[in-house]
């Protein structure tokens, strides 16, 4: 099966006669497998998942670009999304290293490429449109009944990005982008001067929305975030505004739930072009890693301090995620995949890979 | 002003130049961004000038219809979609604003919303405002509504000149006007931002790269089954009134004015003057040819004028390897994916 699906990639030759990946990561317990979007050099759609221990890897094509994903606690199972305004998500079997399933978004909905299970890998909550009316959802699969569609919690509110769990296991913390989009209208942006973005927290049971936060400007859309072992929520924007103004792009939930916006040195926030796509928490640390693929720069935060640790440079930084000791793994859409850690100035490539690894690592 | 005026006039100076004028004081103390800004603030100049014309001749047809201004309209509506071309292969600063790119040509269009929205107008019981198109979708804001208006069959049996269709023509082209003019406004503020940062130099060069793949895939590649399913006009721009290739030939134009002169300089500076010539001589190939072309994009394999259009695409494909390859690995350019387009 692995292999004729690289074959079928037309990247055999290529990813065959790769050595074996002489990297490991450790700590990463439950996790054996990386798992991320990607296309190949010709603009094919993929999954990729790469063993940890360097050995084995596999290719799944798709039929629409994806882009994020989560893992199922307590299962070897990982769930990718399609982009946006893309309509499939698709569950991959680790132990069996095959597409297990894929759901469709059903008729007159589309998902915005991220997803979160709660703690028992029982229900899975994924950002969603409802195209009728624009409204953001969050819509609730049971994965325990073959990925049945279960309910919708209404956000009131366009364009839902990414969400994650809160360490209580009730609550959703999701990036409210506010950029309406129709799959008519391809990728156009609709409402770009009547954004209304947020960082909002969910019930996950009742679909309350307990909190909404607003960055300081209509057009900063917050997209992407993770969480701490303490509740500290950290969050990324992309600015829609003009190019030649400068606005904060990282924002803070703290775990009293005060919302703010770190205050960058002004050369720093220039430098990350309005654009952020990652953002990971190191899980042993206050340490945060977010990934700024315009400005090829990849930048580590103390989260509690909101202070600025390291500012990197990193061709196209994309996905990233902790590895489990204190550091990050960080792929880059020109096919590498580094190591980032807290003490070292320059990111140590691990792999480098025929393929263009999307925004985000699983 | 004074000193914008200047720059201006250094880069009319230059567009005018021949190559071997390159090494002239002007051009040694213009940087390739002062050129690139310079030229591109002409064609937003010419853009908002032609949407001018456009509207006027709008208004006066709407007074007064008759045949010989109703061909005035069709002709200046071709005229500013020219202009548009010309400079469409800027992609960012104030271009990317509320999504003016989508409000001046919402392209592809596979659902036909165009039609579907102009229909829904005029089945309206108001004559839209500016105000009202300028608050509904990208489909209703552009050249390609107004070329519904004038050209599709749908309204072959309704007179342009009666009260919807005219309302609807001239709140359209009134929008283009306050699109293009915020435009030309916008990329004069822009200036000192865009001669300030260095990266906007690998910014002008990806556009342009940009420019010329979706010339060679997607405006003539796919329309004409060369990308991997069959061929299909309707995917082609401006099918409607048949004018896709002369759209073709005015963006070949805007890179030969807009692009090439700035680049020059830039390949001037990285000792690569051979490159820089053999880029012009190909532009100019594929822009001799693209003029010798029908205006419109035939899909008939057995057409003289089919293989004509061949020759055209596989010299923009050569146009693409020069920009995109040959210029873009001496200049060191690399191109991102998620950087590019990422969500």
């Amino acid at each position: 099966m692995q292999r004729r699906q690289v074959l079928k990639a037309g990247l055999g030759s290529v990813l065959m006669a790769l050595t074996p990946l002489s990297w490991a990561v450790p700590g990463r317990e439950n996790a054996d497998w990386l798992f991320s979007a990607v296309d190949d050099l010709d603009g094919k759609h993929y999954i990729a998942g790469v063993a940890l221990d360097g050995k084995s890897r596999l290719m799944i094509e798709v039929p629409e670009r994806c882009h994020g994903g989560c893992l199922r606690p307590s299962s070897h199972q990982a769930v990718l999304f399609a982009r946006r305004p893309g309509t499939r998500m698709h569950v991959i079997d680790g132990d069996s290293r095959q597409l297990a399933h894929t759901i469709a978004a059903g008729e007159g909905y589309h998902f915005y490429g991220h997803g979160v299970f709660d703690l028992n890998g029982r229900y899975l909550y994924v950002t969603a449109n409802r195209l009728e009316d624009s409204a953001g959802l969050v819509r609730v699969y049971d994965a325990a009944n073959d990925y049945a569609h279960v309910r919708d919690m209404s956000l009131d509110g366009i364009g839902p990005h990414e969400l994650r769990l809160m360490p209580d296991g009730d609550t959703l913390v999701i990036g409210l982008g506010g950029i309406q989009t129709h799959p008519d209208y391809g990728r156009v942006k609709l409402n770009l001067d009547t954004m209304a973005p947020a960082l909002m927290l969910m019930n996950r049971h009742s679909g309350e929305v307990v909190a909404r936060h607003a960055p300081s400007h209509h057009q900063l859309s917050c997209r992407h975030l993770d969480v701490a072992a303490d509740g500290t929520v950290i969050a990324g924007y992309q600015f829609e505004g003009p190019e030649w103004e400068s606005y904060p792009l990282i924002c803070r939930l703290d775990a009293g739930g005060d919302f703010s916006e770190l205050a960058l040195p002004d050369e720093v926030t220039t430098s990350l072009r309005h654009y952020t796509a990652s953002v990971a928490f190191s899980r042993v640390s206050a340490t945060v890693l977010v990934t700024a693929p315009r400005g090829n720069r990849v930048l580590l935060l103390d989260a509690e301090q909101g202070r600025l640790n390291a500012n990197l440079e990193l061709p196209d930084a994309a996905g990233a995620r902790c590895d489990g000791s204190g550091g990050f793994l960080v792929s880059s859409g020109q096919g590498g995949l580094y190591r980032v850690t807290p003490d070292t100035a320059v990111p140590e490539l691990l792999a480098s890979q025929e393929f263009r690894w999307d925004n985000h690592l699983t | 002003m004074i000193s914008s005026l200047r720059r201006l006039g250094v880069a009319v100076a230059f567009l005018a130049a021949p190559f071997s004028a390159l090494g002239s004081a002007d051009s040694d103390t213009s940087t390739p961004r002062d050129i690139w800004h310079g030229a591109i603030a002409q064609q937003y100049a010419e853009l908002s000038h032609a949407s001018e014309r456009l509207e006027a001749s709008a208004t006066r047809f709407c007074q007064a219809p008759d045949e010989s201004l109703k061909q005035r309209l069709e002709s200046d509506w071709l005229g500013a979609y020219q202009a548009w071309q010309a400079v469409r292969f800027v992609q960012f600063g104030p271009i990317e604003q509320n999504s003016r790119g989508w409000q001046l040509q919402f392209w592809p269009d596979r659902k036909n919303l165009v039609g579907s929205k102009v229909e829904g107008w005029l089945r309206a019981d108001t004559t839209p405002t500016a105000e009202d198109i300028a608050s509904d979708s990208v489909a209703i804001q552009g050249f390609p509504a107004i070329e519904y208006l004038l050209y599709d069959d749908a309204m072959s049996d309704r007179p342009l000149g009666e009260p919807a269709m005219c309302g609807l023509l001239q709140a359209i082209s009134t929008h283009l006007v306050d699109t293009s003019s915020a435009l030309e406004r916008d990329w004069q503020a822009f200036d000192m931002h865009y001669r300030d940062t260095p990266r906007y130099t690998e910014t002008t060069l990806a556009n342009a790269i940009q420019a010329i793949e979706t010339l060679e895939q997607k405006r003539l590649g796919e329309p004409m089954g060369l990308q991997g399913a069959p061929a299909n006009r309707y995917l082609a721009e401006a099918w409607r009134s048949g004018n896709s290739i002369r759209l073709v030939e005015s963006t070949l134009e805007g890179l030969r004015t807009g692009f090439l002169p700035g680049l020059s300089t830039l390949l001037r500076e990285a000792d690569a003057v051979p490159l820089a010539e053999t880029f012009r001589d190909q532009l100019d190939k594929t822009l001799a040819k693209a003029s010798d072309l029908p205006s419109g994009l035939t899909t008939s394999l057995d057409d003289q004028a089919f293989r004509d259009l061949q020759s055209l695409y596989l010299n923009i494909g050569q146009l693409n390897y020069l920009l995109g390859t040959e210029i873009a690995a001496e200049l060191g350019l690399v191109r991102g994916f998620n950087s590019s387009d990422g969500d």
